[in-house]
Order: structure tokens, then sequence, then C-alpha cells
């Protein structure tokens, strides 16, 4: 009797004991990256005209008393370090194009508010475009800015401090030291990100200059490479704040409700209505008329022609298979609804992309301007898609299934948008397009995720075969427009 | 002065709506040895106003929510001081506005032994002083992370203690436990933001918080009738995360005080109908929901 009332009380504490398992990323391998690109400088620019845009000093020798004093002061650091500071190297070194990109989904899932609350439902201020925008925003910065610093770096070739005979605490890419490309990214970043959420001002710069004082802590920089790395950051965020004020972006939102005019001329036979209570407006209407990356001409002859009427056969047999999935949803199919759902609340459909893409970085050990180029390749893709995706849907403006068949239940909420093409179909083969030509060998992993990304509104219950089709053909379009600018941008 | 009743009668009332429909697993009541019975009960929980962390909110997209539960419970006598107790329900859950799919199917199974440590007598009345621990986990992979979800998809361990009180006819049963929920697996990444969250890529674990238990019961047992009146209350014990913009809906801070009502009749032999009505006062993250049960309970009611 004794016995198991110990056992049962121990029981009982253990349970009540207990600590909560929080969310954890574990240990990263930390890897030198797997090329330097010592000839990045002459990579070509996206925004900046060419690297001359934006000036860099020359640094003081490394033979000067002001540098040898730097540097000293570098290496006895390295010697005694706290324990957060270490956290912080771990952290940063994982690399800076990663952690911001990070950080930039975290904070348009932060702000992608419009939800299931209804007491909160006008306020969407992190939707899909506005989020593809950001991130193409960010990353074209990022990768403009490093173009800088590599030509820089190899023009003056201050010698990495690795060199010079410091052993940083975590592996660095044997780069010349100045201007360093961590304070470079953490200052664009920083600043671009604080230009879309200047609320979040305060909490970013202290990002950033943790991220900076990683680099000295680590032996990886001295304070001047950190210097003239900020001051190429801030420049280029001038030259990109430029671009974003003249993209007809802030015009998306259309406040004139011009929309209701486009939807009266739209061709399509059964006109589109939003399928909420109270109805509200689509989402963003003009967003399709904002300024692409790649050339506007093009991707304008990409755009699908005319969905099939609803009195059309093809159309009957894509209701019907939507129907017949809706009725017996396999858990499987509402899986993979769920799983590329990226609504509300979360980093988006393109947010999703760049997590993918985050995964082939790190799997590739990129340094830090691939990594950009990376990124800045699959964003404009993924905007430039999603761009002509929110065209074509603002011309056509077609019904989503539940509209013409109210039984039809969803495994997702239904977009407030009309239904062709589908934007996860646009996004994933927009996306997917860049990155089979980047990562080559990947291509059975993502292919299968393309598949299942394109069929997921199908399965979800909110788009037709044909709304998926289209954008898989659209994205592919804009994405192939993506690679041909990747091929001659100097880079190999 | 030993006496037993279908303690099952008064768990399956306790029950909660969609999220934990097997908690509130056991009552003061012993079975006795090799004692045994079984109930199969039908319930259906209604709400229209839910509880975005506290404040209370209705969604036109959603309508009303009406979850149906037909629910098999058992609990054996493994020897005078200890019993078993299983349970397993089958839910529908459905909206009657908007568009969102249906979700049919198995939820948790919950097993729980219960061991009465301790009884004095006071004068003419017993009290007893009991203890249980159980453990649930889902039946079926079912969808955890929608607002019109089957459960909540986390394997649950449960520890509580309990007073029980019989004098006569009159009963008062006190009891406090700690329900420690696991992890859960979504169908998706982790892709929405979190106060603190180092990473954003933190693959598809999210936790359940955990929650703690307090039940007060008080009723008339007889030979052939039972009847209880009876208090509920589950507190987030760990921080979660409310209904939205916080998705997913596993992680959410989930609590509430609800309070019910048993009856319990003999019909023929060892054959009862049991019935019960519950309601929700006050909530968080979860649904303001009306429950009605109604059932047949095989077994003897007291010994």
């Amino acid at each position: 009797m004794n016995k198991s009332f110990l056992v049962l009380c121990g029981c009982f504490l253990l349970v009540s004991a207990c600590k909560e398992p929080v969310i954890d990323e574990g240990v990263l391998p930390f890897s030198e990256p797997a090329t330097v690109d010592a000839d990045g400088g002459n990579w070509r620019t996206i925004v900046l005209k060419s690297t001359s845009d934006i000036s860099v000093p020359q640094p003081a020798a490394v033979t000067s008393d002001t540098y040898k004093s730097e540097l000293a002061q570098v290496k006895n650091g390295v010697f005694s370090l706290e324990p957060e500071k270490i956290t912080a190297i771990n952290y940063w070194a994982v690399g800076g194009v990663k952690r911001w990109n990070q950080i930039a989904r975290q904070l348009v899932a932060k702000y992608n508010t419009e939800s299931g609350n209804p007491l909160n439902a006008t306020n969407s201020s992190a939707s899909a475009p506005f989020a593809a925008r950001l991130y193409a925003a960010l990353s074209v910065a990022q990768y403009d800015a490093l173009v800088v610093a590599w030509k820089a770096k190899y023009q003056y070739n201050r010698a990495s401090l690795v060199d010079q005979g410091v052993t940083t605490r975590l592996p660095v890419a044997n780069v010349p030291s100045y201007p360093s490309e961590d304070a470079v990214i953490a200052e664009v970043s920083c600043q671009m990100l604080a230009y879309f959420f200047p609320d979040e001002t305060t909490w970013l710069k202290t990002k950033a200059a943790e991220h900076k004082q990683s680099r000295i802590w680590n032996g990886a920089n001295v304070p001047s490479d950190i210097k003239a790395g900020e001051d190429i950051g801030t420049a280029m965020t001038a030259k990109l704040v430029e671009r974003l004020k003249s993209d007809r972006f802030s015009a998306a939102g259309d406040p004139t409700n011009s929309w209701t005019t486009g939807l009266a001329k739209a061709p399509y036979d059964v006109k589109w209505t939003s399928l909420l209570i109270p109805a509200r407006p689509p989402l963003l209407p003009l967003a399709g008329k904002v300024k692409t990356w790649f050339d506007s001409t093009t991707i304008a002859k990409s755009l699908p022609a005319s969905p099939p009427a609803t009195t059309s056969t093809t159309f009957q047999t894509d209701l019907s298979e939507v129907r017949t999935i809706a009725s017996a949803r396999t858990r499987d199919q509402s899986r993979i609804a769920a799983k590329w759902d990226d609504g509300a609340g979360t980093y988006t459909i393109p947010g999703h992309w760049n997590q993918l893409t985050e995964d082939y970085i790190l799997q590739y050990r990129q340094n830090e301007l691939r990594a950009a180029r990376t990124y800045a390749l699959v964003n404009r893709a993924l905007q430039d898609g999603g761009t002509a995706c929110w065209t074509t849907k603002y011309t056509y403006f077609t019904p989503r299934p539940s509209q013409i068949d109210p039984t039809i239940r969803t495994a997702t909420l239904i977009p407030n948008t009309p239904g062709y093409t589908a934007e996860h179909a646009t996004f994933a083969s927009a996306a997917t397009t860049v990155l089979l030509y980047l990562f080559p060998d990947e291509t059975t992993e993502l292919n299968a995720q393309l598949a299942e990304a394109t069929l997921s509104e199908l399965y979800g219950g909110t788009s037709f075969r044909f709304d998926n089709q289209q954008g898989a053909k659209l994205g592919a379009a804009v994405g192939t427009i993506a690679v041909e600018s990747a091929k001659a941008d100097g880079s190999k | 002065m030993y006496f037993k009743t279908f303690s099952l009668v008064a768990f399956i009332l306790l029950g909660i709506s969609r999220h934990t429909h097997a908690q509130g697993l056991i009552d003061g009541f012993m079975r006795g040895d090799r004692k045994a019975n079984l109930a199969l009960t039908y319930s259906q929980d209604t709400y229209d106003t839910y509880y975005i962390n506290k404040t209370p909110t209705r969604d036109p997209n959603l309508g009303t929510v009406t979850t149906q539960a037909l629910n098999v419970a058992g609990s054996f006598g493994l020897g005078y001081d200890l019993d078993l107790i299983v349970s397993a329900p089958y839910i529908r859950s459905e909206s009657s506005a908007g568009y969102r799919q249906k979700q049919e199917g198995f939820q948790d199974v919950s097993a729980a032994l219960r061991w009465e440590a301790y009884d004095y007598k006071i004068g003419k009345a017993r009290l007893s002083w009991l203890f249980a621990v159980g453990y649930t986990m889902p039946i079926q992979n079912y969808i955890s992370d929608d607002l019109i979800a089957i459960g909540r998809g986390s394997k649950n361990l449960d520890g509580r203690t309990m007073l029980h009180l019989k004098a006569g006819t009159f009963f008062l049963t006190g009891q406090y436990g700690y329900i420690r929920r696991g992890q859960v697996t979504l169908d998706r990444a982790v892709n929405y933001y979190a106060d603190g969250q180092v990473n954003a890529n933190s693959g598809s674990k999210v936790n359940v918080p955990d929650v703690t238990e307090l039940i007060v019961r008080t009723g008339i047992v007889t030979k052939p009738l039972y009847i209880d009146a009876w208090y509920q209350q589950q507190t987030p014990y760990s921080k979660g995360t409310d209904i939205a913009p916080g998705i997913p809906f596993p992680t959410n801070a989930v609590g509430f005080s609800r309070a019910g009502a048993t009856l319990y009749l003999k019909l023929v032999g060892q054959l009862g109908l049991t019935a019960g009505y519950s309601t929700t006062f006050d909530g968080r993250n979860i649904g303001k929901s009306t429950r009605v049960t109604g059932g047949l309970v095989i077994g003897r009611i007291a010994r």
C-alpha cells in the first residue's frame, strides 16, 4: 500500500513538474561557405545601374597604427567572450542573409492579421502580394549592396582576419574583410524592414547591432570593416526605397473601388462575388498593376487566355472533380491543402517558398552574396508571378467553386479573390522554375513539392483544375524569364 | 456503507466539446472489486459564440458549431481499491454557415487508474482520499489545427487527487488535477508568429499548453436514482497562443468554467438511463457551448 502510494505520488509530481518544451531549432551545422566568388563584384546589379552608384572609400592600410590597434582589440576580445556573445555569434554565423530572411518572414506572419477573427477582419496589412513585394525588395537590396561590397573587397583587398592569424570562433568565408558583408546585410535589412514595419524599428535596430557586433566578437571583422558596410547598407536602402515609392503598390488596395467597373466589364459568363459574410471587396484588386522586376512586355505575353465558360464541358468536368473531392476528401488531401495554405497569420505563400529556398542555401553552403542572389531571383520571380496572377484574376473575375455550388465545403478558408489563375499554383511554379535552375540536383524533390503545391487548392476545394493548370503555366513562364536573366548576370 | 455508482455517467457529461472530450474522466465513486459497468451515450454540443482569448466573439462565417459525440466508456474494479476506466468517443463537428468542411471520426482513447488510498469514518459519514493517473491518445490522425476539429491531437498524461465525502445518500467530491499535454505534429510547417521565437523554421511540431483542472460535484445517490450538480474549471498552466492571429489552434491556451447536472434512473435489472445538461460560463479560446447528453448504462449503481 505504501509503496504504491509513493509510486502514484511520484507519477503525480512527475506529471506536474515536467518542463514544457519550447520551439527550438537545435544545433545547426556551421561550415565555411563552399565558394568565395572573387568575381562577385562584377555580377550584374538589379536596381543599381552599376556598383559605382555607391562609392566605398579607401580603407586605412593594414600597416597603419589605427588598423593595428583595431586588430589587437578584436584579437584580445575573441579570448574573453561572455555566454550571451557566444550565443549571438552562433545565431548570426548561420548566415546573415538567411537570418534576415527569417526575421522578415516572422514579421510578415506577425502583421498578416486578417484571419478568422471577425473583430479584426479589415486589417490585413501583410497579405501575399504585400509579402512578395517585401521579400523581393529585401533580397534585391541585400544582393545589390553585397555586389558593391564584393567589388570593394577585391579592389582594396584588405586581408581577412583569418589570413592575419586570427582564429575565428566559428568558420567564416575567407574573403577580404573590408567592407564587412555582415554589416552590409545587417544595415540594409534592418532599414528595409523598418521601411515596411516602422513600428518594429527599435527591435530591428537591436537585431542589427547584435549582428554587426557578433562579427567582431567572432574575430571576423574590425570596426572599420563594419562602418564601411553600414554605409553601403544605408546608401542602398535609399536607392531601393526610391523604387518602392514609384512601383504603384500603394494604390493596389483600390481605395476608390475601381474594381467594380472591371467586374462589370469582365468577359466571363458568371461573375465573381465575395463568399465572405458580410461580403468584402477583394484583396488588393490593383496589385496586378504593380511595376514588375523583369520585362513587363514579355510577362504580358505570358498571360493566359480566357478561362473555359461555365457552360463548357471542360468547366463542367472540372466542377464535378472539385465536388467529388470535396464530398469525400481524404486525410492526405486535407493535409496537402493545409500544408500549402499559408493563409492569414502565416508568412504567406511566397514566405513558404523562401523557407524552402533557405534549406537549399544551407545545404549548398552558399556564401552571403550567392545566397542573396538566390533569394533575389526567387523573390523577383515570385512577386512578378503574383503580379501577373493578380492581373489575370482582375481581368476575368471568375468565381470560386463554392460560389457555383454552395454545397462544396473547403479544407481551408476560401481566398477572397477571383479564382483564375490560382495563386498557389502560380507562386509555386514561378519559384520552382528558378530553384530548378539554381539547384538542378534537387529536381526530384522540387518537382514533388511543385506537384503538391499546384494541386493544393483543388484538394482544398477552393479552385478548379483549370485555375491551377493555367496558374502553373503562368508561373513557369515568369520563372523562365527570371532564369534567362540569371544566366546573363555574370555569376557562375 | 460502501456505495458504488456509475461514475461513467458523470464523467461523460464532463467531456468538453471538441477539445477535451474525455476530460473529467474520474469521479469519487469506486467501482468495487471485480465489478464493471459500461455506458453508451450520445451528446450534442453547440455554440455560436467563442472566446478569442477571453473576448466573446461571433463569426457569421461560422454560424453555429455543432458537435455530436457517441461515447463508449467502461470501468472495471481491478481490486476493492483500484479501478480501471476507459473511454473512446466518435465525433462529428460541423458549422452552420460558411464553407468549412465538417470533421468526423474517432477522437481520443482515454484510460485511467483510480486508487482509493485512504478512507476515514466520521460518524456515519465516510471520507475517502483518492488518486488517479490517466493517459489519453488520439485513435487516429485527425485534423487538429482547424477551428472545426475533432480534437487537439496531443497525447496527455493526467494526474489528480480527490476527496470524496459520502453521508447517507448525500455526497460531495472535490478534485484537483494537472493535465500534461504533449506535442502535436501539424499538417504544415510552423509558419506563424510567436513572441520570442528564435527561428521561423521550427518544423511541424507544436506544444499543446498544459492545464490544471478543478472539479466540485455534489448530489444524492440511492439504488435507483442518482442526481448531481457539478462545476468544472480548467486553467491554462503553460503559456499558449490565442485563436487569432496566433494560429495554429493546438497551441491555444484553452480554459473554461462550466457547470452542469446529471440524472440517472434505473430501468430494469442492470440497465439504466442517463441524461445531462451543461453550460459554459466563461472561457479562453474555446466555444461557449451548451451540451445535452443522453444514454444507456449497464452496471450496478451501488453495492
